[in-house]
């Protein structure tokens, strides 16, 4: 049984660019440019995590905005909730 | 999209088109490539499996494969294990006649397969033959009843042209029908597409027509081929500028990297896997460098520009062997040009 929490869309890839994440949906196909700088670790989303669950030493501001991030992710159907 | 990052220049493409071989069992009259016999040194199967390796390294999402006829190749099916077991995302573009239902049924195992396209010039037989050969219309059809019959997402490819261009409605409600999606692609001038040209390519009447009906039917895609006809409904449904060099690119049967299928020319090489690494050509090629920076600055005072930034550089230099001069065939050129024969003809 696959551990519950969010993960990136079996249809969506990512990857790290100068300015951050470039997330792609084979769906549209269409492309997300994330300017996440190095906040976030390319692998982050490759397996299931809770929304709370941020990289060791994220600050409560930076949690802020990724929470944000990761909600919009969401709702643009690029991670999904098992 | 947002052009910003994509004029910066990213790490690699976002997908790849990989023309595997030029071998094709069809001698369609619009073929981009003049494909028949395959092209002298192919990449060989080991060579093929090393390039997904490089690009899989690269960061490419995805590949599209076409050719020629991609299942020519007896070694087609094991590449593509190769691109699935690395979790690049494929699709595949085919004629659809060497599909049979013990390929179908290798095909859906795999995860990774995002789509095939089978390419169907017209909605009755007659239409898409004379474009494609006798009987490939119908084999076509059994081919998408085989892969509507699974959960491999596949569309009907048409190529619009001036004998089609009145059935792609009755396309859509066949692909609707057969339980598939359309995809309708631009007609361009290279390969056997440019020997035929004049007597193929829509008249600006049906290019408008058509910008008019894709308005309507957000469901339909174009794989970005028709971002010079985009009308403002579908702004957000793809592209608004050329992605080549950009966002893609194009592999050769023989390893020949150029910035897009319709510029597979000596002028546009950018380099040759068997000489330079993918990531090489990619970060270095003058070619890829020149498109780029490429600014088509007639094109900056139209009202359209935002929608297009200047169409298809490939047309541009197939009609007028001019890069940066414009697309002829966009929507503004289109209405131009029936203007100008309107004008022509009341002052007659």
């Amino acid at each position: 049984m696959a551990t519950a929490g969010i993960k990136l869309h079996p249809a969506c890839r990512v990857r790290r660019e100068g300015f951050g994440l470039l997330f792609y949906d084979a769906r549209g196909p269409r492309l997300l440019f994330a300017e996440t700088g190095s906040l976030i670790p390319v692998d982050f989303f490759g397996t299931p995590r809770g929304r709370d669950e941020f990289p060791e030493g994220t600050t409560e501001q930076q949690k802020t905005v990724l929470r944000k991030f990761v909600s919009n992710l969401l709702d643009k159907g690029f991670l999904r909730e098992q | 999209m947002s052009n910003k990052y994509v004029e910066m220049g990213l790490s690699s493409p976002v997908n790849l088109t990989w023309e595997v071989s030029l071998a094709c069992n069809l001698r369609c009259t619009t073929c981009l490539s003049s494909s028949g016999a395959p092209a002298e040194g192919e990449l060989t199967t080991a060579e093929a499996l090393a390039l997904v390796e490089e690009v899989h390294q690269a960061g490419v999402f995805q590949i599209n494969f076409g050719g020629g006829e991609p299942f020519m190749r007896p070694d087609f099916e094991e590449i593509l294990a190769a691109c699935h077991e690395r979790g690049i995302m494929t699709c595949i573009s085919t004629n659809g006649t060497l599909i049979d239902e013990a390929r179908v049924a290798r095909l859906v195992k795999p995860k990774g397969l995002v789509a095939i396209q089978v390419s169907m010039d017209g909605a009755i037989a007659r239409t898409c033959d004379a474009i494609r050969g006798r009987g490939v219309f119908d084999r076509a059809v059994e081919a998408l009843k085989l892969l509507a019959a699974t959960p491999i997402p596949t569309s009907i490819n048409t190529v619009l042209t001036r004998q089609n261009a009145g059935e792609i409605p009755a396309m859509y409600q066949l692909a609707h029908t057969l339980g598939v999606s359309l995809r309708v692609s631009r007609f361009r001038p290279s390969g056997r597409g440019a020997d035929n040209w004049e007597e193929l390519r829509p008249t600006p009447e049906q290019l408008i027509a058509f910008s008019g009906w894709l308005s309507r039917s957000g469901d339909v895609r174009t794989g970005d081929s028709f971002f010079s006809l985009t009308s403002q409904e579908r702004q957000g449904l793809g592209l608004n500028l050329c992605g080549a060099a950009k966002l893609t690119c194009c592999v050769g049967p023989t390893g020949n990297m150029y910035p897009c299928a319709f510029l597979q020319t000596e002028r546009f090489k950018a380099g040759s896997l068997r000489d330079l690494t993918f990531r090489e050509i990619w970060d270095g090629s003058e070619i890829y460098a020149s498109f780029r920076s490429l600014r088509i600055h007639s094109c900056e005072e139209c009202q359209r520009f935002d929608q297009c930034h200047g169409g298809c550089p490939a047309v541009a230099w197939h009609l007028k062997n001019d890069l940066d001069g414009g697309d002829p065939e966009c929507l503004e050129r289109c209405v131009t040009s029936i203007a100008q024969k309107n004008s022509a003809a009341a002052a007659a």
